[in-house]
């Protein structure tokens, strides 16, 4: 899988390398397309680089950072707390239902001017949003984690001599773990949606106030500049959840092999 | 709704290697559930020592016919929850399921991961899983019904002498009326279901120590199955009509 991984990357790159190059071409001076509109690679390079030389833009990166980590655990925190509740009590789980399933359906992107208005401008507002799309995702997959598990695990599990303490934590929270760890690509990136469509709304800092702020001014060169930093950052985002996805799930099937290869 | 089981009444002696046989859908299991305290009957008493059972009965270790080891916890810790439960000392829970895992010929697997162990090997992890806190009362639910004939032999055979060991309890359900007489003391036939009761019992007065392969070669056991098959046979039958088939139908499908 790895040697596979690997086969393809000199293509990868090459696309990159090709779409960058054209790019830079298409928009020189005389070219066919207006860099006014849409920026040059060269200039958006050196405005990156610029932004880390001066530092200027740690403060936004760690901004972002801090809202996204806080959006997840919280909105995640919840979920599962959520989940296991209703997962264990079919009547709650009838009478939230409805209401669960409306909220889920409805665009979180509404309630951001809401936020703003309640908790601010700051770091709060931005949390608050996150929460609302990290919650349902976790929500979600604890209530289906709890209610699938195998009740011969149970059975088994009280034949051992478990309380219900005992099964909750031997059983029934690895179980549903399984799920939510499944979904925590997707959960993570929602939190980070989250900060980043918070701040472009309204912020004094963040990945998205740097974007929304060229914006303003008609300089595409930061927005793509801060474009370019949110993608990287999205990645390493990834890297990581990945890197504890492998550990938390070491004794699956597919994970385990896949590590030893 | 139909009663999965009436009348049956029956006792295990301390000590004994009690079968149960039956056809599909008899409530053997059931009367397993029972016996665990995991059901409660709707009429009637289960008796464990003596006393009546109203929770989960804390005497016996259930071994089940599915896979039940915990996929997320290594052999040793799937040998180690049973103790933890009870509260033991987290090292002496863990020397003590090493020291089983040696027992069911698995020493040296500690670390694995169920999906990493083979079929008949997990079923010898969760035999040690629920021998290990030393239950008086073993119940077996066709636990080797889906492992291959040689393994299966081999299992049986460990299974009798853990037993000649430690002269535990055992209620061993199967469908498999060769298992049944190969390993028990005695042989009860369920009726065929619902409101399924017990018909028959029968005493298996053959030797031991046993070999389960040889024991099918010694004379008595032709006579004991063939008793036994002529009570089964009418019960299986009587199965297949409630269910609107017929054996023949089924082996033309």
């Amino acid at each position: 899988m790895i040697s596979r991984r690997f086969r393809l990357l000199p293509y990868q790159l090459g696309l990159l390398v090709g779409l960058v190059l054209t790019w830079q071409v298409t928009t020189r001076k005389g070219g066919w397309v207006d860099p006014f509109f849409f920026s040059r690679p060269s200039e958006i390079a050196a405005r990156v680089t610029q932004w880390f030389a001066t530092g200027s833009i740690y403060r936004h990166l760690w901004t972002t950072a801090l809202e996204t980590v806080l959006a997840f655990l919280v909105g995640a925190g919840l979920g599962v707390a959520f989940g296991f509740v209703l997962a264990r009590n079919r009547a709650l789980a009838g009478v939230f239902d409805p209401y669960l399933k409306i909220a889920n359906a409805m665009p979180r992107v509404v309630l951001a001017p809401i936020f703003t208005l309640w908790f601010g401008l700051g770091v709060l507002s931005k949390v608050a949003f996150g929460v609302t799309l990290v919650f349902f995702i976790v929500f979600f997959n604890t209530y289906q984690g709890i209610r699938e598990v195998d009740a011969n695990l149970l059975n088994n599990t009280r034949m051992l001599g478990a309380t219900e303490r005992d099964l909750t934590r031997h059983v029934l929270l690895p179980s549903a773990l399984v799920w939510i760890l499944s979904s925590l690509h997707t959960s993570v990136g929602l939190a980070l949606v989250g900060a980043v469509v918070g701040e472009y709304l309204g912020s004094g800092r963040g990945l998205g106030y740097v974007i929304s702020q060229a914006e303003g001014t008609f300089d595409t060169t930061g927005v793509f500049a801060g474009m370019t930093v949110l993608a990287v950052f999205t990645v390493v985002v990834d890297l990581m959840v990945t890197w504890v996805e492998r550990r938390l799930l070491a004794w699956k099937p597919g994970t385990v092999t896949a590590e030893r290869a | 709704m139909y009663p999965a089981l009436e009348r049956v009444s029956f006792t295990v002696t301390r000590g004994e290697f009690l079968a149960i046989v039956g056809p599909t859908g008899c409530g053997k299991s059931t009367i397993l559930n029972l016996a665990a305290g995991l059901l409660r009957p709707t009429s009637g008493r289960v008796l464990s020592f003596g006393a009546p059972l109203l929770r989960i009965n804390r005497h016996a270790a259930y071994l089940f016919q599915q896979d039940v080891l915990l996929p997320w916890k290594t052999a040793l810790e799937n040998v180690m929850l049973g103790p933890l439960l009870h509260r033991w000392p987290r090292r002496r829970a863990a020397d003590e399921a090493r020291r089983w895992l040696v027992r069911v010929g698995l020493g040296g697997f500690e670390s694995r991961y169920p999906h990493q162990l083979s079929g008949g090997m997990r079923k010898r992890v969760a035999l040690a899983q629920s021998l290990i806190v030393g239950p008086s009362i073993l119940l077996m639910d066709e636990p080797f019904s889906a492992l291959d004939v040689h393994t299966r032999e081999l299992m049986e055979n460990d299974l009798l002498a853990l037993w000649q060991e430690e002269r535990k309890t055992i209620v061993f359900v199967t469908h498999d009326l060769e298992e049944a007489i190969a390993l028990s003391d005695r042989v009860l036939v369920l009726a065929a279901g619902p409101g399924s009761g017990v018909i028959g019992a029968h005493p298996v007065a053959l030797p031991r120590p046993r070999d389960v392969t040889e024991v099918r070669l010694h004379h008595d056991f032709r006579e004991i199955y063939r008793t036994i098959w002529g009570q089964l046979r009418g019960e299986v039958l009587r199965a297949y009509a409630a269910q609107g088939r017929s054996p023949a139908a089924e082996e033309e499908a």
